[in-house]
């Protein structure tokens, strides 16, 4: 009698494997088709990036770089195309798969990475925002498995399901399919003009440790490796600030100049800028500049850079 | 270990097939199953172990010494080293530095600051509420005559720890689960198919409704500077679907996990917002608990066979009490001691069995109300909270950037468990897939819970709000 149990558990699991797969095929096939076609948002900037652009200059980094760098602006001084792929909340580890996963495709003349301060400081969000990842990892799990396994053990079995691959992506595809994002080649332009009247309101931020975490240095000497190797050359470029700020305590920083120092690559620190500091119409807010803000520091950049 | 964790899908297949292939040695099966607990607990902290192996000891020993003892008063002696050893250890860890706390703002409300205030910096040990009510009711139903004490101290030592329900319940009697450790378990088909269809119900309702809900209910409760009346609402109504997803999840996933080792636990829940009233709701929700509560401190106090004012006097001190079990906490003990006026109130004012809509619509606002009390960080926050709702009604937060999504699954995943509840409440005689007699139905059906768990769940490994109790 038990042995009969046993066999029809057995039996109707291995049934209900098969149909979960076939489910999890047939919607999980549907969900990556609607995912990979999005015209706009930051999965549809993304996609662009790893699987389209071919432009020849590259920009990487959190929000700073999505909205301070204007293509069109180094596309002008430098006269060669240009591609933003900042994305929002995104740091090193993210980064640094992004750009390995374009790199097997094109390579650039030029790759920017706008650093923050914080960078290597330790971030559970760092990891949690990994998952934009997922969508990507059947035809990236070489580039995408070391830094995604370092958000969980166990990730060939949460990836092995196609639904789990685009978990949580249907909302962010119809949204912005009923009211489309506009960039421009990456760059999202923030308009309106900060008040120095105004009480400088704090922007939201993620709690911020200050552990410096061993996997961000790993992820950030790795990206500079992967831009040499490549025979790509490398700018760090860091964000004019609003107001002065010194960074003398910040291990992060101190230590990310040290590696850059190092490794010899070209460092371009806009932190503590005249032409930035206390000018609150060129801000959006204490944190980010707005349109005007921005193309002045993607001129200034390019000048740079072009010396 | 965390049900909703990569560790326990490899833990559970391991130990189940362990488990059947030592069938015929019902011994072999109860040390598999005492080594599997330590280790499912002991992967948070392995030295709170000692705390349960203590407890184990503890009650094992009083069992047989109240059995053995024929004077009523040595009886009643080490009943009370039970109720002491167990209340101690809860008091130590729980509520130790609350009532300390407490004290000190009592006495500088009094105008004298106390230097030098003894405040010790310890861990709450998971599921110490849990375990510590269960063996303390193995000692009381052997003083009660209820139940023989066991010589089998692997047995009892696997009951006091088994790792399904261990950490946050359902709380079990000795009487109903220790015979379960003492008798040849039989593997079914049946019970084996019962325990996944429970334990997947159980991860929707954990990964999907209660963890999405989380997000905003979170953003709220933890920022209430920035919100208004509306957001307070919408936000509360969250949390009430977040704990019943979250706390009827850990039951069902508890209750199919002891279900694929041939046990039955008892069920932990009942749809408890279709309560027409709130003491409904208390035989619906946490049964395990607030039936605890009933047999151990309300019937022992009396219960409603006393004259009239004593009654509510045991109907609210029992809720008091119970709030105070959920968290060292102003906020829960409001919680506790608001439920009791409720049933005060409908002990006093309405009538017995109360049906309608009306009346559960009624039941759901007061219960959201208690909630409030509940969630809040502080008593202070909670009266913030309910001034905001009753005088600034403000705009409605909707959530900034992926958080709109997430508010917008946990809608998505709440109404659905509404419209699938009230049919099982109402129309549970109509069309079920569970009961469909086309087997591809069934599976597919399933399979279909799954894929929304893999697509909509949110996979952070969160813990379940109950452990912190």
């Amino acid at each position: 009698m038990i042995k009969k149990d046993y066999k029809i558990s057995i039996f109707k699991i291995v049934k209900f494997l098969l149909i979960l797969l076939i489910v999890d095929f047939t919607f999980g096939a549907i969900s990556q088709y609607v995912f990979f076609n999005q015209k706009t948002g930051k999965f549809a900037r993304a996609t662009h990036a790893i699987e389209q652009t071919n432009a020849k200059i590259l920009i990487f980094g959190s929000s700073h770089a999505h909205r301070h760098y204007v293509p069109e602006m180094f596309e002008k001084e430098l006269q060669t195309s240009s591609y933003n792929a900042g994305a929002e909340g995104q740091q090193l580890l993210y980064h640094t798969a992004l750009q390995k996963m374009i790199l097997k495709r094109t390579k650039p003349d030029l790759i920017i990475l706008n650093i923050d301060e914080d960078f290597l400081y330790g971030s559970q969000a760092a990891y949690d925002r990994l998952s934009d990842l997922h969508p990507y990892y059947d035809n990236h799990r070489k580039e995408l498995k070391p830094i995604l396994a370092l958000q969980s053990r166990f990730v060939d079995v949460k990836l092995f399901f196609k639904s789990y691959q685009t978990n949580s992506t249907l909302v962010h595809a119809i949204r912005y399919y009923l009211a489309p994002q506009t960039d421009f080649k990456g760059y999202r332009p923030l308009y309106g003009k900060l008040n120095a009247s105004d009480k400088l309101k704090e922007v939201e931020t993620d709690e911020i440790e200050t552990k410096i975490d061993q996997n961000f240095v790993n992820a950030f000497t790795s990206f500079i490796a992967t831009a040499k190797d490549n025979n790509i050359k490398l700018v760090m470029v860091t964000s004019p600030n609003l107001i002065k700020k010194e960074h003398l305590d910040n291990e992060s920083f101190r230590m990310m100049k040290e590696i850059i120092k190092k490794k010899n690559i070209t460092m371009i620190d806009f932190f503590n800028s005249e032409r930035f500091l206390d000018k609150y119409e060129l801000f959006h807010d204490s944190s980010h500049l707005n349109n005007e803000g921005a193309r002045l520091f993607s001129s200034l950049l390019a000048k740079e850079i072009k010396k | 270990m965390l049900f909703n964790s990569f560790d326990f899908l490899i833990f559970l297949p391991i130990v189940f097939i362990l488990y059947w292939v030592l069938v015929k040695d019902i011994r072999l099966q109860n040390i598999l199953l005492l080594v599997a607990s330590y280790v499912f607990y002991g992967w948070w902290d392995w030295r709170f172990l000692s705390l349960i192996a203590l407890s184990t000891i503890t009650d094992y020993v009083v069992g047989f010494r109240i059995q053995n003892s024929n004077v009523q008063h040595i009886k009643k002696r080490w009943l009370w080293v039970s109720i002491s050893f167990n209340i101690g250890l809860l008091g130590f860890f729980k509520y130790f530095n609350f009532f300390i706390d407490s004290w000190v703002d009592l006495l500088a409300s009094m105008g004298y600051q106390p230097q030098n205030v003894w405040m010790l910096n310890i861990l709450l040990p998971v599921g110490i509420s849990f375990y510590t009510f269960q063996t303390m009711s193995y000692s009381i139903d052997i003083y009660k005559g209820k139940l023989k004490p066991t010589k089998n101290f692997i047995a009892f030592a696997a009951f006091v720890s088994f790792f399904p329900q261990l950490v946050a319940g359902p709380i079990e009697r000795a009487t109903n689960l220790l015979p379960q450790f003492l008798k040849k378990r039989e593997f079914t088909y049946r019970a084996f198919s019962y325990g996944i269809k429970l334990m997947i119900w159980g991860f929707f309702l954990k990964l999907v409704v209660a963890d999405r809900a989380a997000i905003y209910v979170n953003a709220v409760f933890n920022n209430i500077e920035n919100h208004d009346g509306l957001t307070f609402i919408a936000a509360t109504l969250f949390f009430a679907f977040q704990i019943y997803g979250d706390f009827a999840g850990y039951s069902l996933i508890a209750i199919g996990t002891a279900k694929l080792f041939g046990f039955d636990l008892m069920t932990n829940f009942r749809r408890p917002y279709f309560s027409a009233s709130v003491g409904e709701f208390w035989t619906r929700w946490h049964i395990s608990l607030s039936t605890w509560f009933r047999d151990y401190l309300y019937i022992p106090l009396g219960g409603n066979r006393v004259a009239k004012p004593r009654w509510l006097f045991n109907l609210f001190i029992t809720f008091l009490i119970s709030g105070l079990w959920h968290g060292a906490n102003w906020t829960f003990v409001v919680w506790g001691a608001l439920n009791g006026i409720y049933l005060i109130i409908e002990a006093l004012l309405f009538k017995k069995n109360r049906k309608g809509l009306l009346n559960v619509f009624v039941t759901f606002c007061l219960i959201n109300f208690a909630w409030i009390f509940f969630r809040a960080n502080s008593l202070e926050n909670a009266v913030d909270i309910l001034t905001d709702i009753f005088t600034t009604p403000g705009r409605l937060y909707i959530g900034s950037g992926d958080d709109i999504a997430a508010s917008l699954y946990a809608t998505l995943a709440i109404i659905m468990l509404i419209l699938i509840e009230t049919k099982k409440e109402y129309f549970n005689t109509i069309f079920s897939i569970s009961k469909n007699k086309l087997e591809i139905v069934r599976l597919a059906g399933y399979a279909l819970v799954v894929f929304m768990i893999l697509y909509f769940g949110v996979f952070g490994e969160s813990q379940f709000i109950y452990f912190q109790f």
